[in-house]
Parts: C-alpha cells; sequence; structure tokens
C-alpha cells in the first residue's frame, strides 16, 4: 500500500537519534547474521548488513527478526549462537521499537454484512444486499480491516444504486397492492435437460416429484401458464407468504428442503435463502420472505440421498419429496404507513434543516457536523421549492446520506468517545449500528468506566448469532467448506446436507462455549461434539434426532473433539479427491496461533499430488530441506501430516487411495474421465521443532494442548483484530497477555475473554 | 456550479488523470477524415473442428481447409495462429473454465486480473461513444458463459436478446424522462456527498485522510459516468434502415447472423467501437436436417456422421462471420471503410469440445494492415502473448497481460 509523503519525511526526522541509539542491533546482526543475509547471500530475500537506518522502520521485517529470534528459529541450529544474554538485549530493543509501531487503524467503512444488518435493524425490513453491494476483500482473515477497504467508483456506484434501492422501498409513493397466486401440479416444472431438452425429474398424477440434492439437476420450479415454461416471477418488493403442500415418501425421518432464488430452468448459479426443515409425516410449511421484483423461486429437495435428477420411466428406490400445492401470497403489509415510513418521516411538515439532522442521527446514531449538513439541507430545499411531496423529498435526502461518508464510515478519534466505544463494541458483538439503551449507557459514561453489564446484556440478545456466524465463519473459512468437490464418483455418500452440517459445526462449539462459560481448551480437545442428526451418523454416534445442534459426549476411544478433529476443518483444507498436509498445517499455524505466514510469493506453489507418485512424504520433505523454506516448514509439515489418517471429507482412513485418471481413448468421448483406484501405506510421523513427535491425531492433539498459552493468545488476537478491525502485532503484546492473565482464574472461558477485551483500555482507543 | 466543474477538471488535469474526462463536446461525431480503430471479438465457446481449420504446412498456404477456406474472401488480411494455450482456463471441469478465454489469466477466488482484452482495448478506445463497450451473446447468459471482465473483475452484462440490442442502441426509451430525473438527482447527491467528504476529511488524521481521497477520487469518477449518461441521454439515437425480424433462436444462421448484423451496426453508427460477441451452445442449435443438437455433436467421439453434422453447424457459423467482414468492407465511415477501421478477433474457448481440451487453441486475426498473412502455428505459448500483441497494436504501452511471456507482432 502506498504510504503518504509525510510519513516517509517525519519518520525521517527520527531516523538519526534511533540509529544513535541502537548501535547494539548493527553489531549483533553483524556477528551473528549477515553470512546468510548479507551482500554473499540474502536467504529468504533479508539482507542485514546494510546501515540499521535503512531497514529500521520496516515493521515487518522487525516483526520476523524478533520472532525467529525468540523461537530460536535462527540463527539455525548447524550455525555457531549468539549469547542467550546478546540475544535478550537485541530482543528488548526491537519489542520497545515495534511497540511504538503499533498499526495506524485507518478509517473503516461498513462491511456489506454490517451495511445489511444496520438497515436491517433501522428499518426493520430484511433487506438482502447481495447482488447489490460488491462482496468486501478481506485483510488477515478478516474483512473489517481499514486498509483491506478499498475504495472504487464501481464501489460509490453500487452505494448509490443501493441507497436508491432502500429509498424506493422504505418510503413508497402509494400502499403496495397485495395479491394471490395458486399453482398445482400443471404449473411445475423441473430443471430442463441441455442434452434432450427434455424435463427434469418428473410428475407422477397431481404431484411433482424430486429426487436428486444437486440443485441444479433437480429443482421445482412455477410457470403461471401450463402451458409455458416462463418463470412466474415476484412483481415487486416485499414481503411474501409461502404456502406449499408437499410431502416426502419412501422415507422415515425429517427432511429438509430448500428455498432458492435463481432461474431454475437451467443450471445457473442459485442462491439458497432459505432451509426448511419438514418433519417426518409433515403434509407441507408455511414461511414468510422478503423477495424483490424479479425474484424467482425454485424449490431443492436438500436431504436427497441421491446427486441427480430421476426420469419416471427409471424412478429411484430412495425417499422422494412431493409437491401438490403452491399459494404465494404478497407483498403483505401489515400497517400503514409503515413502522419504517412514521420512523423516517415522524411528522408530515418537517423544515428541510430539520429533516436532514433528523434522518443523519436515525442513521449513524451520530449527529452530521453543521458544516456538513449545509449541502444535504440544499437537496431538501430544492425539491421542496419544485414542489415535491415530503415523501419525495425524504426519499432524496435519505438516499444522499446513505451514499455519503457520514453513514459509509465509521471515523473513530484517537480517544473513542462515548459514542464511538457504542459504535465499536456494537459492531463487534452485534455487527450492527448500537441500540437505545447502549447509547445511553455510553452517554452517562457507564460503558467507559464498567461494560460488563452491557456485555452481558448484549450476550444475551439474539443479536449475537451475527457475531458468533460472521466471526467463526472468517475465523474458521467454514464458507470455504463446500467449496472443492467432493469429487461424487470417489465420495459417492457424502450428501449435501452432511456437508452442510459440517461447515455448521465449528460455528456451533463457538456457540456452545460462549453460552455456557466454557474453556477455549475445548477448541484443542474436548469429551463432546456439537452434531445434529446427520453429523452423528456421519461421526458414527448415538442416533440424534433433528438438525439443531446438540453436545454429544464422545466414546472413550473416539478421536473427535477439537477443531481439528472436526470434519469440515479436514475437508476445507483438501482438495476434491486430495488431503493436503500443507494447507491443514498452516491453517492450524494461523488460526489456532495466530501467526503470521503467507505463501512465498516468489515461488509457484505445485502442491505433490498424490494421485501420481507414492512419495508425497519425499516431496513436501524438501521444502524442510532448502533454508529458505524451512523456517515455515518445519513448523507446517509436522501438523499436517499428522492428519493424515483422515480423508479429504474428514473420514477415518487406514491407508491413500491412490486415484489416478485414466486416458481418454480417442474414439469415447471424455467428459467422465474414468478412475481407477490402488491404495498406499501412510506414514505420519514427524518431529515438531520442539521436539514432540507427533504421528496421528491423538498425538496432535496432546502437541497442541502442551501449547495452549500459545494457543490461548492466538485465539484472544483474533477476537481482537475483528473487534478493533485491525491486524494484532508484536506491539500489542502487553494488551494480550493482560487478557489472557485477567481470565487464568475463570478456567480461559470464551466468555470471560470478551469481557476482558472489552473491559481493556486498549478497547478505547483507535 | 459552472465554475466548480471547471475547478475539478484542473485538479484531475494535474494529477495526470485527464484521461478520464470524456471530451464531450466531441463525442458521438465520426469526423469524416477521421479513422477510429474498432474491436470486434468473437469467441466460439463449442470449438471448431480443427483438422478442417488448421492448416498443415506454416506461412502461406496451397489448400485450404474446408473450415477455413469459408473466409477465402479475407486471406489477404488474415492471419491465423494454431496451438496456443491459456493457463486462464486449464483448471474445474465441464464448461466451466471457459470463463477465463479472454483474460489470459482467471482466479475464481481473486478478481485481480481477471479483465479481458475486449474490455482492456475498450477501456483505451471506449470514451468517445454512447457505449464503451457491448457484449452479446447468442444463447442464455449461464455461469460458463461470461467471458467480459471489466477492470474491476466485474461480469460485463452480456444481451442475449437482439431486440433488447436493437432497442438499445436504435429506439426511444420511453424511461428517457424518468432517467433524466434520476440523473439529475444522482449529481446533486454526489455534489452533496462530495461537499461533506470535503469538510469531514479536515477533521482526520492523515492515514484517514488518504483513505478519504480514495472515497472523494471514486466519487469524482462517478460524476464523470453520470455525466456521460445524462449527455447522452439528450441525445438521439442514430437512425438506421433495419428491420429486425422475428427469427428463431434455434437455428444457427438466424440467431448468430442477428447477432452478427447488430454488431456491425453498432460500429458502423460509431455507437461503440468495442463489439464481443460470445456464441455459447446452450440453445441447443438445432438445424431441420440435423438430428441431435449443437453440445450432443460436438461431443462426437470420432464418429465420422457425427462430424459431418457438427461441420454443417460449424460451417454456416463461419459463413456468417466471414459474410459480417464482406458486409464490413463494403460500408464506408469516414473517409475509410468499416472493416479498415476494424481488427477482428474470432477465438474458440477450447481445443476440442469434444475431449474437454483446454489448450490447442486457434485464433484468427483479420486486419487490413495485415503485412504477413498466413499461419502461425505455436506450440505452448500463453494466448496471452497474442493478447498483448493486439493491446499494443492498439497504442498501449503494457508489457504484461494475463501470463504473457511476450508480444505477437500481429501485423508482421
Amino acid at each position: 500500500m502506498m504510504r503518504p509523503l509525510w510519513i516517509v519525511l517525519l519518520l525521517g526526522m527520527f531516523l538519526n537519534a534511533n540509529v544513535r541509539a541502537e548501535p547494539v542491533l548493527e553489531q549483533f546482526f553483524a556477528q551473528n547474521c549477515i553470512e546468510c543475509h548479507g551482500s554473499q547471500e540474502q536467504n529468504g530475500e533479508v539482507r542485514l548488513d546494510m546501515p540499521l537506518s535503512t531497514f529500521i522502520d520496516d515493521e515487518d521485517l522487525l516483526e520476523t527478526i524478533a520472532n525467529v529470534l525468540e523461537a530460536g528459529e535462527m540463527p539455525p541450529e548447524e550455525a555457531p549462537q549468539p549469547k542467550s544474554q546478546a540475544v535478550a538485549e537485541v530482543l528488548q530493543i526491537l519489542q520497545k521499537r515495534l511497540l511504538k509501531t503499533r498499526p495506524a487503524n485507518p478509517l473503516k467503512r461498513l462491511t456489506r454484512d454490517e451495511y445489511t444488518n444496520t438497515i436491517r435493524d433501522l428499518f426493520g425490513t430484511e433487506f438482502d444486499f447481495n447482488g447489490l453491494l460488491p462482496p468486501d476483500h478481506t485483510e488477515h482473515g478478516f474483512d473489517k480491516f481499514g486498509e483491506a477497504h478499498l475504495m472504487s467508483p464501481h464501489q460509490v456506484m453500487a452505494y448509490l444504486k443501493t441507497a436508491r434501492f432502500i429509498a424506493d422501498r422504505v418510503l413508497p409513493d402509494s400502499k403496495p397492492v397485495k395479491n394471490t397466486w395458486e399453482f398445482d401440479v400443471r404449473h411445475f416444472h423441473g430443471s430442463k435437460n441441455f442434452a434432450t431438452g427434455g424435463g427434469g425429474d418428473y410428475r407422477d398424477e397431481d404431484e411433482y416429484v424430486l429426487t436428486g440434492f444437486r440443485p441444479y439437476r433437480s429443482n421445482l420450479h412455477i410457470s403461471i401458464d401450463p402451458e409455458a415454461h416462463d418463470q412466474f416471477t415476484i412483481p415487486a418488493f416485499g414481503e411474501y407468504q409461502i404456502d406449499m403442500k408437499a410431502r416426502s415418501d419412501e422415507s422415515n425421518e425429517s427432511e429438509i428442503i430448500g428455498i432458492n432464488l435463481g432461474d431454475g430452468r437451467h443450471p445457473t448459479s442459485f442462491e439458497t435463502i432459505r432451509r426448511i426443515p419438514m418433519p417426518h409425516g409433515s403434509k407441507g410449511f408455511s414461511t414468510r420472505l422478503t423477495l424483490k421484483a424479479g425474484d424467482q423461486l425454485a424449490f431443492t429437495f436438500d436431504s436427497a440421498r441421491v446427486p441427480g435428477r430421476s426420469l419416471a420411466k427409471n424412478p429411484p428406490k430412495g425417499p422422494t419429496l412431493r409437491f401438490s400445492h403452491l399459494k404465494v401470497t404478497g407483498p403483505l403489509t401489515p400497517q400503514w404507513p409503515t413502522a419504517a415510513m412514521k420512523t423516517i418521516l415522524p411528522r408530515p411538515d418537517m423544515k428541510p434543516a430539520e429533516l436532514v439532522d433528523h434522518l443523519a442521527l436515525l442513521l449513524t446514531k451520530r449527529p452530521l457536523a453543521a458544516k456538513d449538513r449545509e449541502s444535504f439541507v440544499k437537496i431538501a430545499e430544492s425539491q421542496a421549492t419544485s414542489g415535491a411531496s415530503m415523501t419525495a423529498t425524504a426519499r432524496s435526502v435519505l438516499i444522499a446520506l446513505l451514499t455519503s461518508p457520514h453513514f459509509i464510515y465509521k471515523s473513530e478519534s484517537p480517544e473513542l468517545s462515548d459514542i464511538e466505544r457504542a459504535h465499536r463494541l456494537s459492531y463487534f458483538l452485534w455487527n450492527s449500528v448500537p441500540d437505545a439503551k447502549l447509547l445511553a449507557a455510553a452517554s452517562s459514561g457507564v460503558l467507559g468506566r464498567d461494560p460488563a453489564a452491557e456485555v452481558e446484556r448484549m450476550l444475551e440478545d439474539s443479536r449475537v448469532d451475527r457475531f458468533i456466524d460472521n466471526f467463526t465463519r472468517q475465523w474458521l473459512q467454514l464458507d470455504k467448506v463446500d467449496d472443492f468437490g467432493p469429487d461424487v464418483r470417489v465420495f459417492k455418500n457424502v450428501r449435501r446436507m452432511t456437508v452442510d452440517s459440517m461447515a455448521r459445526e465449528g460455528q456451533e462449539l463457538f456457540r456452545h462455549l460462549l453460552e455456557n462459560e466454557l474453556s477455549m481448551e475445548h477448541f484443542i480437545d474436548s469429551d463432546f461434539v456439537m452434531a445434529n442428526d446427520r453429523l452423528a451418523r456421519f461421526y458414527g454416534l448415538p442416533k440424534i434426532e433433528g438438525g439443531d445442534f446438540v453436545p454429544v459426549k464422545l466414546p472413550a476411544r473416539s478421536e473427535r473433539g477439537g477443531l481439528v478433529a472436526q470434519a469440515g476443518f479436514l475437508k476445507l483444507t483438501s482438495t476434491d479427491f486430495a488431503t493436503s498436509p500443507i494447507h491443514r498445517g498452516s491453517w492450524i499455524l494461523k488460526n489456532l496461533y495466530n501467526e503470521r505466514i503467507e505463501p512465498p510469493a516468489d515461488v509457484l506453489i505445485n502442491e505433490p499430488d498424490i494421485r501420481g507418485t507414492t512419495t508425497i512424504r519425499e516431496a513436501i520433505l524438501k521444502h524442510q530441506q532448502l533454508e529458505s523454506c524451512s523456517r515455515c516448514h518445519s513448523k507446517i509439515d509436522p501438523l499436517g501430516f499428522a492428519l493424515e489418517y483422515y480423508d479429504p471429507v474428514g473420514r477415518k482412513r487406514k491407508e491413500y487411495r491412490h486415484i489416478e485418471e485414466l486416458p481418454a481413448k480417442l474414439e469415447g468421448t471424455t467428459f467422465q474421465k474414468k478412475l481407477k483406484f490402488t491404495t498406499v501405506p501412510i506414514d505420519a510421523s514427524m518431529t515438531l521443532p520442539n521436539g514432540m513427535e507427533v504421528h496421528d491425531l491423538p498425538t496432535l492433539k496432546a502437541a497442541l494442548l502442551a501449547d495452549k498459552e500459545k494457543i490461548f493468545k492466538g485465539i484472544i488476537g483474533k477476537l481482537v483484530s475483528y473487534a478493533h478491525g485491525r491486524d494484532v502485532t508484536r506491539a500489542d503484546r502487553l494488551h494480550i497477555d493482560a487478557i489472557f492473565s485477567s481470565i487464568a482464574q475463570e478456567d480461559f472461558s470464551l466468555r470471560a475473554a470478551i469481557h476482558a477485551i472489552v473491559a481493556h483500555p486498549e478497547f478505547g482507543r483507535k | 456550479m459552472r465554475r466548480q466543474t471547471m475547478k475539478r477538471r484542473t485538479f484531475l488535469t494535474a494529477a495526470g488523470v485527464s484521461l478520464l474526462l470524456p471530451r464531450l463536446e466531441s463525442l458521438g461525431q465520426v469526423n469524416e477524415s477521421a479513422s477510429p480503430r474498432r474491436l470486434l471479438t468473437i469467441v466460439n465457446h463449442l470449438s471448431f473442428y480443427q483438422p478442417e481449420l488448421i492448416p498443415e504446412e506454416d506461412g502461406s498456404w496451397d489448400d485450404a481447409p474446408a473450415l477455413l477456406n469459408e473466409f477465402s474472401d479475407h486471406f489477404g488480411q488474415l492471419k491465423i495462429f494454431s496451438g496456443l494455450n491459456n493457463p486462464a482456463v486449464q483448471n474445474g471441469f465441464g464448461h466451466t473454465p471457459c470463463v477465463g478465454i479472454l483474460s489470459g489469466y482467471f482466479n475464481k477466488l481473486h478478481r485481480k486480473n481477471r479483465l479481458s482484452i475486449d474490455q482492456a482495448i475498450a477501456d483505451m478506445i471506449g470514451d468517445e461513444t454512447r457505449f464503451k463497450s457491448l457484449v452479446f451473446q447468442a444463447g442464455e447468459n449461464l455461469n460458463f458463459s461470461q467471458i467480459s471482465w471489466d477492470k474491476y473483475g466485474l461480469p460485463v452484462h452480456q444481451i442475449d436478446s437482439p431486440r433488447k440490442i436493437f432497442n438499445l442502441l436504435f429506439q426511444v426509451n420511453e424511461d428517457d424522462r424518468m432517467q433524466q430525473q434520476v440523473l439529475a438527482e444522482d449529481r446533486s447527491i454526489l455534489d452533496a456527498v462530495l461537499s461533506q467528504a470535503r469538510s469531514m476529511e479536515k477533521r482526520l488524521n492523515a492515514t484517514d485522510r488518504a483513505k478519504m481521497d480514495e472515497y472523494l477520487t471514486s466519487v469524482r469518477e462517478v460524476e464523470q459516468i453520470v455525466n456521460r449518461r445524462a449527455h447522452w441521454a439528450n441525445r438521439s439515437k442514430p437512425d438506421v434502415n433495419y428491420e429486425l425480424d422475428d427469427f428463431n433462436r434455434k437455428s444457427v444462421d438466424e440467431y448468430v447472423g442477428t447477432l452478427l448484423d447488430l454488431a456491425v451496426l453498432a460500429l458502423e453508427t460509431d455507437s461503440t467501437r468495442a463489439v464481443t460477441v460470445q456464441i455459447p451452445f446452450w440453445e441447443g442449435f438445432k438445424e431441420p436436417e440435423l438430428s441431435g443438437n449443437y453440445h450432443d455433436l460436438s461431443h462426437h467421439g470420432q464418429k465420422p456422421e457425427k462430424i459431418k453434422s457438427l461441420l454443417m453447424l460449424e460451417h454456416a457459423i463461419l459463413k456468417r462471420i466471414s459474410g459480417s467482414l464482406k458486409t464490413m468492407k463494403e460500408r464506408q465511415v469516414g473517409n475509410s471503410s468499416l472493416f479498415d477501421q476494424t481488427t477482428t478477433l474470432l477465438t474458440a474457448s477450447m481445443g476440442s469440445a469434444n475431449s474437454h481440451n483446454f489448450d490447442d487453441l486457434p485464433a484468427l486475426v483479420f486486419d487490413s494492415r495485415m503485412k504477413n498473412a498466413g499461419h502461425r502455428r505455436e506450440k505452448d505459448v500463453p494466448m496471452s502473448n497474442l493478447y498483448l500483441g493486439l493491446l499494443q497494436l492498439f497504442g498501449a504501452e503494457n508489457e504484461h497481460f494475463g501470463e504473457s511471456t511476450g508480444a505477437f507482432e500481429v501485423l508482421s
């Protein structure tokens, strides 16, 4: 990132003082480092023989030096070692310097999730801005960092468009007209078979039958005209009531129906907006959805047992889902004028300036500075003089304010004001704007003095679900669980809802620890897992009813328990049909230890491929022999290899299945390449840099438990990063250490950690 | 108000981004003496049966293979490249990898570097026309048929309805009055947020001010876009002597032909200077005398009777393209023919749709300035080298595009 010139100049002014004060560093580097990091060699592209002034401002470099010295990774074992006293002295100098260079925490804007929640809470409407607002970039795993919040004309255009979308809908000129549509089997269609042009799945008397879980191949969508295949589309924005008559057949358990947006006629991307459990014997379901004009509904059988659809001439043997009648009613307007309209325009005779002040305060709970409001007042005035209605005037002002920095940016003072502190806390625990109680606590000064009561209240509020979802999704990368495969040719039995459950397990564990004040140690290992019906079956645990997650005690001999034993983690770090020890090891270092490791920029990473070789171990061990790679890979590889007894979908295995794609014969079409399976033995044992040997999941967990102080601090660091919206570096060491010590008496409970983070003085600084 | 606009323009020029400002006063008129450069990009998703397309010999050929022979009118201006590969389309199953064909580099998780060559060139030549570029496709837009990506890595809308294209180019929009109002409102809103941002900026520290600068710059660029829209919304669309008839969406001849007609009209009326036409298979082209649809036939399994049917479709597509090139030679714009002003790139998303082979790609370039026409056989050379060559042909100073390892001299 480009740094403004003035910072460089300013630092230049301090430079001389630093150089004089720290000749110790130069001497230490000259004696111990420059043989490999000097004029002859520049291992890892690091060079320490230059005058100190040329790199003393490179915080990343200093931090790396401090880290490798402290861990004893440098100088390497075979080289002469400096006296420990010398190392300690150098570390102290570096630490002092790094403490002064805490990251700047640049101005943040609302992320798409924050924006969405804020608008929902302000206007009480379940808006969805997917497709309107672009997704956010992430920096070190989180989308909350100001440095990652790029601004572009495209982004501003999206804000403008979204603001108009919101204003047109919360401030309509007239009451929307309610309609009712009824559909039966004559209007029901399945996905089109693109090879033959025929319909997917089939009609059976007065029911339409779905059989497969792949949404593109097996879905139900609706046409208005029984003869035509044109989709029924939602005519206007609003809330709709959906009543579906449906039943399962050949099934003895509860099933799950997916409601999706998208054109069901063709295999294009679907967005699943809701999943509805249908208990055994159910006759259908009713639900309410907020939809927008142009939306097209399609229903899927998400808990189906086979991937693809079936045809009438060849009906499936297993469970099917049968749909017979659908009623759609809406848009529903329970009261008129709506609550949002009353909030936005409490009185019909508001003066332009009054209107602007009222809306500005409503949107961000912060008044608009006097100098900032003129331009908005001008909009209101010119609307009023041109004879526009009060509603139209309010719409214009609302669009302008929603597009303005006043709403988009979360500005923070060096020492947070009470209101700014309320915002930080609210976007941390609710991912949304503060409510009236929190603001009251803030302005009375209670929040700054003792936030415990407010934090407790917020953790008890249902809005905390947004924190749990959002934080765990980003921290554990749970949205990547379904990124790859599994290749249905190899993993025939892994079904859609099982993968969906895997993606929720980490989040449910976090929720359980938070709600029950349990120790963070359960992230490393525990005697229970969080499971629902499908996951319990997948793990081979006693039967559980229903899709809700409950704690399940593990049998004594089970290896499960803890994040690294979760199928979701094991799957998201694998490709379609191969595990990746490097990916798994680096996931553990990055997400549990909160270490900063990046793939080497100048190396093309060709993952060793077990399909073609039996020597994956040797191939990967090469890393450790190359000096430039070994610093990270001597840590990464043992952690990853210990997990090799778990396959790409997280099941225990005894040996590798060596999979080979057979070359296509010239005469055949090769759309589906044939696979050949052979088996290869696993060797998972390796030694960690600290001398501990790991060779399977239990020994890995033992090694992680031995490191639990580091891991707890790593997790605290992740939470602090998320809460403050900035990177946590060595400069935060005292901050993190203080939080760690303060929760020791509470057995390192996750809930206590969150209290301690908010109570720490750093929480009140930019 | 007026003074403010002037100031902003001065500021932008000083900052070295004057290119962002379209020269509004000159928009929409092709100067008699000027010959603007244009680009026509055509991608056939299901590729071509290459034994019938690629000549055996390098350089000039004696007997053109049958498919290539469809272009016999244009051999003097044609260079055909074979054996190119494209790292952008190497991974994934089915047809999905094809989204990166014009990008030369594509990563589904990162939006950086997805920019496609048609948009890269449109960014250079598209400032003075109503549309910076237009992208058409024969068939519905599916997740794998998106090939045009802007500099932000976002998909450029690919229009599949000839009626919509025709209305966009030539019909008076009934919502125009509405649109004028919205644009006027947009302008006053942008003014307001700009002045709030300036006022807020004064209270920020330097790091935050840099962030706010990004916002200010972006808002100013959006103002330009809005101004441009307002400018064009005020101007009448060109009159053309073209009747858009009903046509059979399942006929290659009619569907692809209609889109190509509209592409030529869009260029001829200077509505845009960059048109991209994507021909996917999804509509399942069916011709009366053929059994099986296009996709089915493309998996021919080397069966002679299927190849024969497939070739009928490919001949029909190439004949229409050749016909359009001929039309472009006949149409005079300013003081030269439309063909003289246009570089045409024809390529395919796969080497062979039979085996879903994503390398060994063919590319045909038509340009009236071609010095050495003929066949250039390559092996394991990235398609990006051709793209970089095209980019430079349009005057770019870039030294890289996608995964390029060098630049082709396209004309010599």
